[in-house]
Parts: C-alpha cells; sequence; structure tokens
C-alpha cells in the first residue's frame, strides 16, 4: 500500500479536481493514521481473507429488460436547464484548442 | 391538541369526518414552518402546498395520506422544486423530475411543505454539515444538542410538530440514530423495497429510502404506500408488498430476541441500560423469549472502519458528476479543469472533502487490496454472523445509541478512535439490507431515547408487530406532540 503523505493526499485531491487548506491536510492525515491502523486490525480477523467481497446486501438478480420503445426521456432544454453558461444549444466552456 | 400534531391515522380519521380540512392543516404547517427555530427547512413550498391543499375537497377514506402535510430530504428531487443536497455545489439546482417515492406521495394527494436541511450530501451524522449551518434538536430550546443526521431536518421537522412524516435516507443510521434524538419512529425497510429512483445516491450498496413518524402504525402505513418495484431502479425487489397493518396487533408470543451482549456491554448510561431492560421484561411478560447473544467483538469494532472506507469509496465515484459544468455554480477558470476545480473547492465542505480522498486513495489498485477489498470483505463476514443470529432469532433488539442526543461540544466529524461499538452498531442493518425500525422508548432529563429492532429480509411485516408491541409497553406513541402540548 502506498504510505500516506502529504504529497500523496495533495495528489489523490487534485486527481479529484479540488483542493484544501495545509490544515485540512494535516486533519485528514491523522484520519488516514486512524484508518489505516483500523483497517490492519481487520486484516487480522480470521478468515477474513477467505470471503469473496461483498459488494451488494443480498444478491439481487434483475431478469427484466424494458421493450427497445424509441422515447425522449430528458428534452434538449431540459438537459441544459442547469448548466450556467450555454451557448447555441451547448454547454460553454473555455477553450480547449487555440 | 391540534389537528396537526396528530398521527396519520387520527389526522385522516379526521380529514374524512371533514371536522378538518387538507387547506388547514397545510395552512398551520406552514406557519409553523416559517416559526421553525431548528433550522429545519431548505425550502419551504408555501405556494405549492396551498394550491395542491386546496383542490382537495373530497376526502378519500380509503387512502391514509390524502390531504397529509409531509417533509421531503432535500437529497430527494423534486420536479421544478430547488434540491440542493444542503451544498453549495447544488444550491440552485432544480430538478426536471420527481424522485418516484416524492411523485407517489403526490398521487396519494400528501401535501409538501417544505424540503428539509441536511449534512451535505447526506454524508454526515451530525446534522451539522449543510450549507444552512447547524439543525437543532426541537427537545433542547438551549440549542445545545444535535438532533442527528444526516436527515437532521426531516427529523426536527416531525419532531417539532409540523408534519406527521417526512422523508429521510439511511446509508449508515442516517433516520434511525435521529429518530432516537428526537423522539420519532424512524424507519428504513429492506434493501429493495422502496426505489431510490431520484434518491441522490451516496453509496448505493448500502442507500435506503427511509423515513420519520411519530407511531409505528404510521410507518406501517407508510410502507404500504412505498414499496413495491420501479422500473426505473433495477434494485427494487420485484416481491409481493405484504399486507403490513392487519396483524399488527397480533400476539408476540413464542417469538425470539436476540440481544447483542457486547453492544450492552459498551453502554456507560445506566439509565439507558434501565430504560432498555424495562422494554425487555415487558416483552419477556408478553410471551417473547429473550436471550443474550454474542455477536463477536472484532466484528463489531469492525463497523466502523468498514463502513468508512465502503461508503467514501462509492461517494467518491457517485459524486464525480458534480463538476459544476452541467450544474452547479461557475467561478471561472482558465481551462476547463480549473472551473471544475474551483467549483469542486468551493463547492464542497471540507468534510466531504476529506471523505472522496478517503474514499479514493481506497480505491487506487495498489491500495485496494489492503482498503476497499477488505473492508467489503469485513462485511461479508459481518453479514454473515448477522444473518446466522437471525437464523436462530427473529430479531435483533439493541438501544438505538448509547445516550441521549449529545451536546455539540461532545460531538465530531473527525475520526477517532474513541467510539463505542453502540454508536455505530444500526450499520448492520445496512450492511445486511434488513428491514430496521427505532422507536421512542423513553426519557432522560426530558430527552428521549430510543430502542431499535432489526429483523429478516423483506420480514417488515414481522417487525412492525413486534415494534407495535413495544410501543404499546411503554405508551410513547406520538410522543414528540404530547412534549408540544406540555
Amino acid at each position: 500500500m502506498k504510505a500516506i503523505t502529504k504529497e500523496v493526499l495533495k495528489d489523490a485531491a487534485s486527481r479529484l479536481m479540488f483542493d484544501m487548506s495545509d490544515e485540512q491536510y494535516d486533519t485528514l492525515e491523522k484520519e488516514f493514521e486512524i484508518i489505516i491502523k483500523q483497517m490492519k486490525l481487520i486484516g487480522e480477523i480470521p478468515d477474513v481473507d477467505n470471503v469473496e467481497p461483498m459488494t451488494f446486501p443480498f444478491d439481487v438478480t434483475t431478469d427484466f429488460l424494458r421493450e427497445d420503445e424509441v422515447t425522449e426521456p430528458l428534452t434538449k432544454s431540459d438537459a441544459l436547464k442547469n448548466a450556467k453558461d450555454v451557448l447555441d444549444g451547448q454547454i460553454k466552456l473555455p477553450k480547449v484548442v487555440g | 391538541m391540534n389537528y396537526l400534531d396528530l398521527t396519520i391515522k387520527e389526522m385522516h380519521e379526521a380529514l374524512v369526518k371533514k371536522e378538518i380540512t387538507p387547506l388547514e392543516l397545510a395552512k398551520e404547517a406552514i406557519k409553523r414552518a416559517k416559526a421553525d427555530t431548528n433550522n429545519a427547512f431548505e425550502t419551504i413550498l408555501e405556494d405549492k402546498a396551498i394550491e395542491i391543499a386546496s383542490e382537495l375537497t373530497e376526502p378519500e377514506e380509503n387512502n391514509l395520506f390524502w390531504g397529509i402535510p409531509f417533509g421531503i430530504k432535500d437529497n430527494f428531487s423534486t420536479k421544478n422544486i430547488l434540491t440542493t443536497g444542503s451544498s453549495e455545489i447544488l444550491k440552485d439546482y432544480i430538478p426536471v423530475f420527481n424522485a418516484t417515492v416524492v411523485e407517489k406521495l403526490l398521487n396519494a394527494h400528501a401535501v409538501p411543505i417544505a424540503k428539509t436541511c441536511l449534512d451535505e450530501l447526506a454524508m454526515g451524522g451530525t446534522g451539522t454539515t449543510g450549507h444552512k449551518g447547524i439543525t437543532y434538536n426541537p427537545y433542547d430550546p438551549k440549542h445545545e444538542r444535535l438532533v442527528g443526521g444526516s436527515s437532521c431536518g426531516s427529523a426536527a421537522m416531525v419532531s417539532a410538530g409540523i408534519a406527521p412524516f417526512a422523508l429521510g435516507s439511511d446509508t449508515g443510521d442516517s433516520v434511525r440514530k435521529p429518530a432516537s434524538f428526537a423522539g420519532l419512529v424512524g424507519f428504513k425497510p429492506t434493501w429493495g423495497r422502496i426505489s431510490r429512483f431520484g434518491l441522490f445516491p451516496f453509496a448505493p450498496s448500502l442507500d435506503h429510502v427511509a423515513y420519520f413518524t411519530r407511531s409505528v402504525e404510521d410507518a406501517a402505513f407508510a410502507l404500504s404506500l412505498l414499496a413495491g418495484r420501479d422500473l426505473h431502479d433495477a434494485t427494487s425487489s420485484n416481491k409481493k408488498v405484504d399486507d403490513y397493518i392487519s396483524n399488527i396487533n397480533d400476539t408476540i408470543k413464542g417469538k425470539r430476541i436476540a440481544i447483542l451482549k457486547e453492544v450492552i456491554d459498551s453502554i456507560r448510561d445506566e439509565k439507558v441500560l434501565t430504560i432498555f431492560n424495562n422494554t425487555v421484561e415487558k416483552l419477556k411478560e408478553n410471551g417473547a423469549i429473550v436471550e443474550n447473544v454474542s455477536f463477536d467483538l472484532k466484528l463489531l469494532e469492525a463497523c466502523y472502519p468498514t463502513y468508512m472506507v465502503i461508503s467514501c469509496a462509492e461517494a467518491t465515484s457517485n459524486n464525480a458528476n458534480l463538476d459544476g459544468i452541467k450544474f452547479g455554480p461557475r467561478y471561472g477558470g482558465d481551462t476547463y479543469q480549473e472551473v471544475m476545480c474551483n467549483a469542486r473547492t468551493k463547492g464542497f465542505c471540507e468534510l466531504i472533502r476529506r471523505r472522496f480522498i478517503i474514499g479514493s486513495f481506497s480505491l487506487m489498485r495498489e491500495n485496494q487490496e489492503d482498503l476497499f477489498l477488505r473492508a467489503q470483505k469485513a462485511r461479508r463476514l459481518i453479514v454473515n454472523r448477522t444473518n446466522e443470529i437471525l437464523n436462530n432469532y427473529d430479531f435483533i433488539y439493541i438501544p438505538a445509541a448509547p445516550n441521549i442526543a449529545p451536546k455539540f461540544t461532545d460531538s465530531s466529524d473527525k475520526l477517532s478512535t474513541n467510539y463505542l461499538i453502540a454508536d455505530n452498531i444500526l450499520v448492520l442493518g445496512n450492511f445486511a439490507g434488513l428491514p430496521s425500525i427505532t422507536l421512542p422508548i423513553g426519557l432522560i432529563e426530558n430527552m428521549p431515547i430510543g430502542g431499535n429492532l432489526m429483523g429478516r429480509k423483506f420480514e417488515e411485516k414481522e417487525l412492525f408487530k413486534i415494534a407495535k408491541n413495544i410501543e404499546d409497553g411503554t405508551g410513547l406513541y406520538n410522543l414528540s406532540s404530547r412534549k408540544l402540548v406540555k
């Protein structure tokens, strides 16, 4: 497992597209110490690595497929309704290619 | 007592007899909502409520929810109505559709009164992290104690007598814990029993639609309305919806109840234990077989970190769509990455950002085995043990919290090693997807404390029956309204 350093946490934040203050990273570092310690303890529980990871509370099989009918679930105006910057029916962003 | 202080069932009877009208109820609810001092609301729906209630003139005898005022946690999508998730990043988001549960309530002619505050994006347990600030406990006029979260506004709304019903969501204990602190019934069904379409996802393997009522019977009525398969939610169950009402007063003789020994051992407050034990004695008098069962201390201690890792990991990926582009405020930037980064830095509170990093780190390839996958394996062991107990017993019964609502000065959203098993135990119901209900069992210094029951999956009917038996024994039916009258 990756060692926790402030740089690692800053890198994780930048991949998540946000930033935090130095003080907040300090809090986070302390929280990680706790989590890693607790997860190590979990690793010592007998059989923990002999079971399959559980992704849902119980197996749910959905064998239903809806009919493949053409509908318009969302109109263009609805889709754009909450965007702050719209131009010619599209969401506007800073230029990517000059 | 005002008609608005009644339970849904009693209010329905008064509506059918035309002792009161939906409009009068809605007006009283709006009046009380506007006078709220607990910071329960994101948006009060005055015009909408009056418009809907005005059209309701002929009572529907077989429709319990006709004309009933209700609240909606602000992480349920409401068409053309602001839905913020109590987050700055969604502070002006207006959905274009209704969540299925909202649609069902509107179709039943229930009257929406307000959208309620929550811990930001439902990721907290204190009712202090929403963008509108702290939500207070109506039982504590000094505003020193929390009401709990994340469904803080819905809890405060029902507890303060503003409506007899409010929707919440429950990923770890977000309805069942505040119910204990606010003197309410808080219920979540089996995972898949109620459609989650339109509920902002937090951790979908743990998320449930849940709600607050003033009585066990009301909780059963609400499930009758809200349960069922929904084509918009592939995880909703095809299982037939039971009749939750007819047998609710049946005998509980011979029912087997497990009390978790380690949970009781971790509770320091003798008064909580005395109140809890009184209800146990009553259950025994009524013919139930109640036994102490050891769960496994290591597994119980694993609950909290397992929950943190799984819920944060799921939340990180679910909230990746909150980028400030399709919706959310724009704060500028020279590149689209800067636009996103500015929106997300300003849009999420510190707690949310810390949790996202915990989740993201747990999911990184080099960490997955030790963190995310290990947590998922621990979850399986915890669930296996829970179900093993429920093979031998009909219910698990525990105090819903180790104490009355804590003071803000004694509570924190930061992780610590100093936590009680009894403070994080309700998550068993989310790990295993089991139906679970909290109900008031007593008062300590005028603050309520609840008991919690969990049953086998899809056996809500049995759960309501045993909960009703406890409620009859304590006499704490509609507790919060009686507090107001006093």
